[in-house]
């Protein structure tokens, strides 16, 4: 299989250049990070990130053929050759497939991803009907992969100020979450004109996700609550 | 392009990939770009609407400039760019606005709409192109 | 300005497109609808009270939901302060002033 990868070694190069490879693989090698092992074996300075090998950890998104996902549930059989592997757009590559995730986090971290209830605790726990935990389907399971973001026109043009479809999507999981007390507060914070308001519904979010999550309606569904709020 | 390492004690800036040529966009971001270039088109051409409303109230005569500049001047073929951009940005705009009202807003659906603005706007400016040529 | 900050922002800017979708939708009923020349037509209109009134309504809904939309543009692409706000001084200039002289042409006509 011939695939060309983004190589970046800031120890070395000026500027990151396309790698090409030729790879043999087995009839067992059936996802595309079977295929970045089998490259590491023939070239060892190959960088990324990879854990889990089952898509829940997040680590290997990136850039493949023109859009993203996570390497370790792309199928070889879908992937048009040659393969052409580049890092998450938008974000300080590290090195090669490795890309600096620290602002993508910090705008997560700043939407407060926790149950706010400073009331007395119960005697037990917080009780939630199955109707209240339906709501949570569909943003719990966000592995925080930055797919959805770094491939977000928005959050390239402006990603210190606009919080981007992962963030903003957490944000509405404990938004809509029963347990949660601080729902005017979470609104008030992302009425603004960039952390919420860069959002166009360009949609690219919802294509990428891996996880088949829609941070594009996560969004429309804070600025209905926004708008149900104040009226 | 170029950004300082946050955490590590790296003092030099690191590369951002970012070719938009490279990027494979999805039909939504298309019907996305081309809603901002023809909204962008049709503010610009704000203050020529204006000036087109005092000519045509002016005089019969100057109604008539109006007319004949917009269907048989030298420009009036090449005002299928504004035809473009008026229907484009109509039909992207009712597809937002549905999609706020929470129709259409699924992957399935928001894909066939992008289609369908584009391909509105295609139309219509083969329609001004058709029109103009059948004068 | 607070005005366009966040949701108002993006609401103006809905608010002001179905307006100006009514609008249109209402001009070009009312145009094929009246008699006489193509001329006669729009005369009649843009002379009457109503019509005179709607068509301001028209050009200010259009300055409104364009400024919403070309400050966006200028906040996605624009960072430097010291261009930023020049350029959107200038076209805050340029719309209001189509308005201006879209009421004046409308209002002073016999």
């Amino acid at each position: 299989m011939r695939v060309s990868i983004y190589r970046f070694d800031p120890d070395v190069d000026q500027r990151p250049r396309m790698q090409d490879y030729d790879v043999e693989l087995r009839h067992t090698d059936r996802m595309l990070l079977d295929v970045l092992l089998r490259l590491k074996e023939i070239d060892d300075s190959l960088s990324f990130r990879r854990s889990c090998r089952e898509g829940v950890c997040g680590s290997d998104a990136m850039n493949i053929n023109g859009r993203n996902g996570l390497a370790c549930i792309h199928p070889v059989s879908e992937l048009k050759e040659p393969v052409v592997l580049r890092p998450l757009p938008g974000f300080p590559v590290v090195r090669d497939l490795v890309v600096d995730m620290t602002q993508f986090f910090s705008h997560y971290h700043s939407i407060r991803p926790y149950v706010v209830d400073d009331r007395p605790m119960p005697e037990r726990e917080r009780l939630q009907s199955p109707e209240e935990r339906e709501r949570l389907n569909g943003l719990y399971e966000c592995i925080l992969c930055a797919c959805c973001s770094s491939f977000c026109p928005s959050y390239w043009w402006n990603p210190d100020k606009f919080i981007g479809p992962a963030g903003l999507l957490q944000a509405w999981r404990f938004i809509t979450d029963s347990r949660d007390t601080a729902r005017s507060e979470r609104l008030a914070f992302l009425d603004d004109v960039y952390r919420l308001y860069r959002c166009r519904t360009i949609m690219n979010c919802t294509e990428v996700c891996p996880k088949g999550l829609s941070p594009s309606h996560a969004i429309e569904q804070i600025r209905t609550a926004l708008v149900k709020d104040s009226s | 392009m170029q950004r300082q390492a946050a955490a590590g004690g790296a003092a030099r800036s690191l590369p951002k990939f970012l070719n938009l040529a490279q990027i494979r966009f999805p039909i939504g971001a298309i019907a996305s770009i081309l809603h901002r270039v023809s909204g962008v088109l049709l503010a610009v051409s704000l203050p020529l609407l204006a000036s087109a409303l005092a000519e045509s109230l002016r005089s019969p005569q100057g109604f008539d400039a109006v007319v004949h500049a917009a269907t048989r001047s030298w420009f009036a073929p090449l005002l299928f760019i504004g035809a473009w951009a008026l229907v484009h940005h109509i039909f992207a705009g009712v597809r937002h606005l549905f999609m706020d009202a929470g129709f259409g807003y699924r992957l399935p659906q928001a894909r066939t709409s992008a289609f369908v603005s584009i391909a509105a706007g295609i139309v219509a400016a083969l329609l001004w192109l058709l029109a103009w040529g059948l004068r | 300005m607070r005005v366009f900050s966040g949701q108002r922002a993006w609401l103006l800017q809905r608010f002001s497109a179905i307006a100006i979708l009514v609008l249109l939708v209402l001009g070009i009923v009312r145009l094929a609808m009246s008699d006489g020349t193509a001329y006669e037509r729009w005369h009649a209109i843009a002379t009457s009270t109503h019509g005179v009134v709607l068509i301001l309504a028209f050009f200010l809904s259009m300055g409104l939901h364009g400024w919403i939309g070309v400050r966006d543009v200028v906040l996605d692409y624009v960072h430097a302060p010291s261009l930023r706000l020049p350029l959107l001084a200038v076209i805050a200039f340029i719309l209001v002033a189509v308005q201006i002289r879209v009421a004046m042409i409308l209002l002073g006509q016999p």
